[in-house]
């Protein structure tokens, strides 16, 4: 078994006080790995992840990044731990041109190296080249959300964190996304990603865990969840998945 | 009718801009109205004229520099007071509007503000009374240039001031790390720390900047009109009215809506009467929230 990146043993988190909306979920996360959080809608996800990042007070419970302990850090110091963080919507700053949006997020680097990490990041997503000047807000869905993940990756995490990077985005460019994801994982970036689009991410993931209410209900190998009944039961079963049930897992799983 | 006005109301709108920039600042990035930013420019200016006479009692009389109302100690005193004023507004932050930003609700800021301009001024009248007083007595006298246009080196000078830190102003913004942060946070508070901006940090940077402007702006007020405890609090409308005009958050906005003000009085003055110059802010506020509330370089929120 490779080195553990992320581990997460037993965290509580909540906005208010006394009203946990993370009750004990734990997951593991080891090098180069992409795993995958599924969940019905309100199980606590995105609260989940964020607290990881530093954004949703922790009231019990441990984040250990490569054995280091960050269990609360402040979120502005995640970067410099090596936890880079893309959230589902309003991960952009709109009225930035698509290069200052990358700059400043290189704070941590040194002087010299940030305008050739740019440079890199626009190599990885010729896209956001040809749009270095125009306004981030002016960008398409697709390329909003690559911006955002060239803006978390131009740090050099050990961890990339996503919240539905496919949310909103039309089928052509959800299938851009998981093929940048696997590209990603591919450069040696251990990713762990939040997923309403099961089929999608099971299909891309190594692993992949289901919350519930707060709780991490099951764990299993991406490829074997999506036939897992508990799993249908628990999560797909929840939500009538009509649009994403029609290619080929399903058929698939069926068999 | 003569173009004196323009002059006139270049020099306004330079200390209404400088002020704005402060105004504009602190509510996009702080998301308040400082009510009291208009007695961080009185204190600077009462500070600067403390360390100006301090300096006269240790090395006795300093001849201005020709053809300037005013000398060296001058200079340095600015200096002294922009640090001091930027000091003012930190302490200011940490024992109030800090622990109330924390509880969340931007009207208690706005609030608190006003209570601490009211102390502000207070203690000022209290320390130096409400008598005018002035950096200097010299007549200057005004040359013409043209177009019935007369102008004193002094107000020369001050353009030339407000020109370059305005440009200084916006270079920090758009060219340098925490300029960008500055923008980062206005944008998006919770997406600024997510990408490793410390905000701390960055308020404090806006405090400092904000304030320090003030400053100049309250002694280009000292030297061109007169000096008073009154004098910041009086600016407050035309600086928001600035500010707003521009569009929040907009430096070139801020000054912009500045001059535009500044020269929009001046001109009401010359046209209709003095009595009139205080109604021309309110009016032109009032017409931008009518119109565009946006203001002129303003985005719409999300
Ligand atoms: N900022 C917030 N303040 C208070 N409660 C929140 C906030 N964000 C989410 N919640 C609550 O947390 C619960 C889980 O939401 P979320 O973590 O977004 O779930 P998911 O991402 O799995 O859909 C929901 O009941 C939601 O109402
Ligand atoms: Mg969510």
């Amino acid at each position: 078994m490779s080195e553990t990146v992320l581990d997460v043993r037993d965290l509580e988190a909540g906005y208010e006080p006394g009203v946990p909306i993370v009750r004990g979920a734990s997951i593991t996360v080891r090098k180069s790995e992409i795993v995958v959080v599924l969940g019905p809608n309100g199980a606590g996800k995105s609260s989940f992840i964020k607290a990881i990042a530093g954004l949703v007070p922790i009231t019990r419970g441990t984040v250990l990044l490569d054995g280091k302990d960050i269990t609360a850090a402040p979120a502005h110091t995640m970067v410099r731990l090596g936890l880079a963080f893309v959230p589902q919507t309003e991960n952009i700053f709109p009225l930035m041109s698509v290069e200052d949006n990358l700059r400043v997020a290189c704070g941590i680097l040194e002087r010299r190296e940030a305008p050739a990490r740019i440079e890199e990041m626009y190599a990885m997503f010729p896209d956001l080249a040809r749009q270095r000047r125009a306004a981030a807000g002016n960008l398409s869905g697709g390329q909003r959300q690559m911006l955002a993940v060239a803006r978390a990756l131009i740090v050099h995490p050990k961890l990339l964190v996503l919240d539905e990077p496919s949310a909103g985005l039309s089928p052509k460019f959800v299938s851009m996304v998981f093929e940048m994801l696997a590209g990603i994982r591919k450069a040696g970036v251990t990713i762990l990603l939040v997923e309403q689009n099961a089929k999608a991410a099971l299909a891309t993931g190594d692993r992949a865990y289901v919350l519930v209410e707060g709780k991490d209900s099951h764990e299993g190998v991406a490829s074997e969840l999506w036939n897992d009944p508990v799993v249908a039961e628990l999560y797909l079963g929840q939500r009538p998945l009509s649009a994403e049930k029609t290619g080929h897992a399903e058929k698939g799983g069926a068999a | 009718m003569s173009l004196q006005f323009v002059v006139d109301g270049l020099l306004t709108g330079s200390m209404i801009g400088l002020g704005a920039i402060g105004v504009t600042l602190t509510y996009s990035i702080l998301r308040f109205s400082n009510f009291a930013h208009g007695d961080f420019m009185a204190w600077g200016t009462y500070a600067t004229l403390a360390v100006v006479s301090a300096i006269g009692a240790t090395f006795g009389k300093v001849a201005p520099i020709a053809p300037l109302s005013f000398g060296w100690p001058l200079l340095v005193a600015l200096v002294v007071g922009m640090a001091f004023t930027a000091l003012l507004a930190l302490l200011l932050d940490k024992v109030l509007f800090s622990r109330l930003r924390a509880q969340g609700q931007a009207i208690i800021v706005v609030m608190a503000s006003f209570g601490a301009s009211m102390a502000l001024r207070s203690l000022l009248e209290f320390s130096f009374t409400s008598r005018p007083t002035y950096f200097s007595r010299a007549i200057q006298i005004a040359m013409p240039v043209g177009f019935g246009i007369r102008i004193t080196p002094d107000q020369i000078a001050l353009l030339l001031l407000t020109a370059l830190l305005v440009l200084g102003v916006h270079l920090l913004m758009t060219r340098t790390q925490i300029g960008r942060s500055m923008q980062a946070l206005s944008q998006n508070a919770a997406l600024a720390r997510i990408v490793g901006i410390d905000v701390a940090g960055v308020v404090r940077v806006t405090w400092i900047l904000g304030a320090a402007l003030a400053c100049v702006a309250g002694v280009m007020i000292g030297i061109l009109v007169q000096i008073r405890p009154f004098m910041g609090f009086d600016m407050l409308l035309p600086m928001f009215a600035a500010a707003i005009l521009g569009g929040i958050g907009s430096i070139p906005g801020a000054v912009l809506g500045g001059l535009i003000i500044g020269i929009a009085e001046a001109g009401a003055v010359q046209l209709i009467g003095a009595e009139w110059r205080a109604a021309v802010s309110f009016i032109i506020l009032m017409a931008v929230l009518f119109v565009r509330p946006i203001g002129l370089f303003g985005v719409r929120e999300r």
